[in-house]
């Protein structure tokens, strides 16, 4: 009844919605996106400017005060506020638009008392309720949001059946307002206010601060509904229509975050109770069973989050060759008759696995002879549970030693012997060999530098590529195996890095994670609320584009329920100045944590946490999870080993690959990046 | 009636492309497009408008100024936030014309 329907009206209000529309297109990528938001203001500010043209203002200096003191103080807050505090500033704004809402639909409702249709009645009454759930509900998701009030759900007795009570007797009162005589009613719009405003209490402070995301996705659907209801009372189409598109967009984003979590709407929001921890029998089990299958996967492996400082002593062969392990892309390894005697098979693995874990490949050269027996080789590398296909044949190996940066000789001699085709008439000579020296580093692990059983010498063990580490070969690769994470570095981290004492596990496990990173190719960040706790994104980032300076590939893991609210963690870092396409979402960067050396955890745990996978009827289970399981080394930086938001434990910090270092994650990150500069 | 009716088309249809358009937002920007949705649904702020085009009440100049200071502040803060927020989202080849 307000609008004048004229052509050039509609032809105004078509310009505006067309601009909305425009607005929100280039929201869709991250480099109009700025432009997208300019154009959704402008498209409004147009719509409030071609209202005021049309009709006037009837108090002008009333409402340029209330649109003044509104929009400064809007902008003033939007100015100031800490990107921290961007949950709270944002469920405070949905709550904000509540009360706008329910006080429109209030005063159209007493102004067109007895002369609105039926729908348009209902739809006030509507708009009067969600308006007021929006708001109460809002304020307590910032309250939440803002540490003002407990993270924890806070439960009522019999909470779910006082929810429904409330939501009933909200639509008592709805159809009361339609059936009572005139003069009642502003009565029980008041009522019907102070119940809906008692139901968003009710609703969400049972809501548990990590599961902030959905909730503050879907009152921002509500206050869309509310706007739309709002335009329904006074059958205006532009109200309707933005009110519709932001309850779509909420509603997406409530839908994505419930299916990031694995919970159902309902779920969330009717909650039975807390969410129960798994009984500790079962967890035993199951860190057993996941011990037991990486021991089969990769042989004798120790249980070493904490590298041993045994082999500190050992010579600056073993140095070297550990620089050259760290640092090779390609690796050959070629077992002989000495790896069965010293039965270094297992260390063997142990240390293939590690270097395939860090990316590079790795294959095993057979000698038709190496050993005691035709496929010596092949059984006892079989027996330790190396893949055959990763066993080849001397023939189809020997082009490949050229374009090979290390190569590994476990207990042979005489098949790797150059004499025999470099030397003529020697009792090798003519005898096919393993092309070795071609390769670009030699390391030997053999007993001594005698000849072989041809009784020739070696020149191989003379070349200046070539690192002799003479001893037991198993004592030897298991040493190569346990440090090699420490390299390439020269010198390990300082040991008096800040915050970490002197000499206890925990300095340990730091220089071991320094090392971990200076040796990396490839890095992922995996950031979770804990940063925006600890506001350790600057330090993180600081950390991540010191990797990058160092030549390692970056990239940012996002969860989309890390954090408080959808894409928390991309603003966090966005703050911090990080690329925008080093984040990468759960589903584009999971298949590429097994190609990763390092994984680093700062703050997150449910998101990672392998239990969702693989244990069922924990509340996680089913959830996805960024597979930080499956990178070479995972570093954790978290203030405690306990469970998450979930109660599961998490079952990645009992992985032997994983490092935990523990404290607030801005601190560790500052202790890995003041490791990183000392130990060049 | 048929008015009505025309009004509940334009919410299902402005859901509908709404729907389309917002879904194809990457996760990436959901904390802007959340705060920007947020800056939008104070469209409210267009009906308080049109509650004080005609004479009012005192009551309802109350409650229509409570929402328009509720309503500005919504509009103007949500799209200062998302801006400053959008603001901070930087690529290194910046000025880039991709797609």
């Amino acid at each position: 009844m307000m609008d004048t329907h004229t052509a050039v009206s509609l032809f105004f209000d078509l310009a505006v919605i067309g601009m909305l529309l425009l607005g929100i297109w280039l929201f869709g990528a991250p480099h109009t996106a700025r432009r997208g938001n300019m154009a959704a203001a402008l498209a409004l500010a147009g719509a409030a400017g071609l209202i005021l043209m049309r009709n006037g203002a009837h108090h002008p200096w009333l409402l340029l005060f209330c649109l003044l003191a509104g929009s400064s103080a809007g902008y003033v807050v939007a100015r100031k506020v800490d990107m921290i505090q961007i949950p709270a500033m944002v469920a405070f704004q949905h709550g904000a638009g509540g009360v706008a809402a329910f006080m429109l639909s209030f005063a159209e409702l007493m102004r067109g008392a007895g002369r609105l249709g039926v729908l348009n009645e209902i739809s006030g009454l509507l708009g009067l309720a969600i308006g007021a759930l929006t708001f109460s509900g809002s304020l307590v998701a910032a309250g939440k949001l803002a540490n003002k009030l407990r993270q924890a759900p806070v439960f009522l007795s019999r909470h779910t059946r006082v929810t429904l009570m409330s939501l009933s007797v909200i639509l008592g009162l709805i159809i009361a307002a339609m059936v009572m005589p005139e003069t009642g009613r502003p009565a029980v719009y008041l009522l019907l206010i102070l119940v809906s405003a008692l139901f968003g209490i009710v609703f969400s402070m049972r809501i548990g601060g990590a599961d902030m995301p959905v909730l503050i996705s879907f009152l921002n659907a509500t206050a869309g509904v509310a706007a739309a209801f709002c335009g329904m009372i006074i059958e205006n189409k532009l109200l309707i229509s933005c009110g519709a598109t932001v309850a779509a967009s909420g509603s997406i984003l409530t839908h994505v975050m419930c299916r990031a979590m694995n919970r159902s709407l309902l779920h969330v929001f009717l909650p039975k109770g807390r969410p129960q921890p798994v009984p500790p029998g079962q967890r035993q089990e199951r860190g057993e069973k996941e011990k037991n299958e990486s021991g089969q996967k990769w042989g004798h492996e120790e249980n070493q989050p904490v590298v041993d400082r045994a082999g500190a002593e050992r010579g600056e062969g073993f140095s070297r060759a550990l620089e050259h392990a760290a640092n090779a892309q390609r690796v050959i390894i070629v077992p002989g008759y000495g790896m069965a005697v010293a039965q270094a098979q297992f260390a063997l693995l142990e240390l293939a696995g590690k270097l395939m874990a860090m990316g590079k490949s790795v294959k095993f050269a057979i000698h038709p002879v190496a050993g005691r027996m035709p496929g010596h080789m092949n059984v006892l590398l079989a027996e330790a549970g190396i893949d055959y296909d990763l066993l080849v044949e001397m023939d189809e190996i020997n082009p490949e030693f050229s374009k090979t940066d290390l190569t590994l000789v476990v207990g042979a001699c005489d098949v790797v012997n150059p004499a025999a085709i470099e030397v003529d008439g020697s009792p090798i000579s003519g005898m096919p060999i393993l092309l070795t020296h071609e390769s670009k580093a030699v390391v030997c692990c053999n007993l001594d530098s005698e000849p072989g059983y041809s009784g020739v010498e070696n020149p191989l063990y003379g070349n200046g590529n070539t690192i002799m580490l003479m001893g037991d070969a198993k004592e030897s690769v298991q040493h190569l195996a346990d440090h090699l994470l420490d390299m390439p570095v020269g010198r390990p981290g300082e040991p008096g890095t800040p915050g970490m004492p002197d000499g206890d596990p925990a300095g340990d496990r730091m220089e071991t994670a320094v090392n971990a990173l200076a040796a990396a190719k490839r890095i992922i960040v995996i950031p979770g609320y804990g940063m925006a706790v600890a506001q350790a994104q600057f330090k993180v980032a600081e950390l991540a584009a010191l990797l990058e300076q160092r030549g390692a590939d970056v990239k940012f893991a996002i969860h989309p329920v890390a954090g408080r609210m959808p894409g928390h963690m991309n603003v966090l870092l966005a703050e911090a100045e990080v690329d925008y396409e080093d984040l990468c979402e759960m589903d584009e960067i999971n298949p590429e944590f097994q190609d990763a050396d390092v994984a680093i955890v700062f703050g997150a745990c449910d998101v990672v946490n392998p239990a969702a996978m693989e244990s069922e009827g924990t509340p996680i289970s089913g959830m996805p999870i960024l597979s930080a399981h499956e990178a070479g080394r995972v570093i954790v930086c978290n203030f405690n080993a306990d469970p998450g938001y979930s109660g599961v434990k998490n079952t990645l910090y009992e992985d032997p690959k994983t490092l935990f270092l523990q404290g607030d994650a801005g601190s560790t990150a500052g202790d890995l990046i003041y490791g990183l500069k000392t130990a060049n | 009636m048929t008015n009505l009716l025309l009004l509940a088309g334009v919410f299902v249809f402005s859901f509908g492309l709404g729907y389309f358009l917002i879904s194809r937002i990457p996760p990436l920007l959901h904390t802007p497009l959340m705060s920007m949705t947020n800056a939008i649904s104070a469209v409210t702020i267009l009906g308080v408008l049109i509650l004080f085009s005609v004479g009012s009440t005192p009551a309802e100049q109350a409650m229509g100024g409570v929402a328009v200071i509720m309503a500005a502040f919504n509009l103007v803060g949500g799209f200062a936030i998302t801006d400053r927020m959008l603001n901070m989202f930087k690529n290194k080849g910046e000025g880039g014309q991709e797609p």
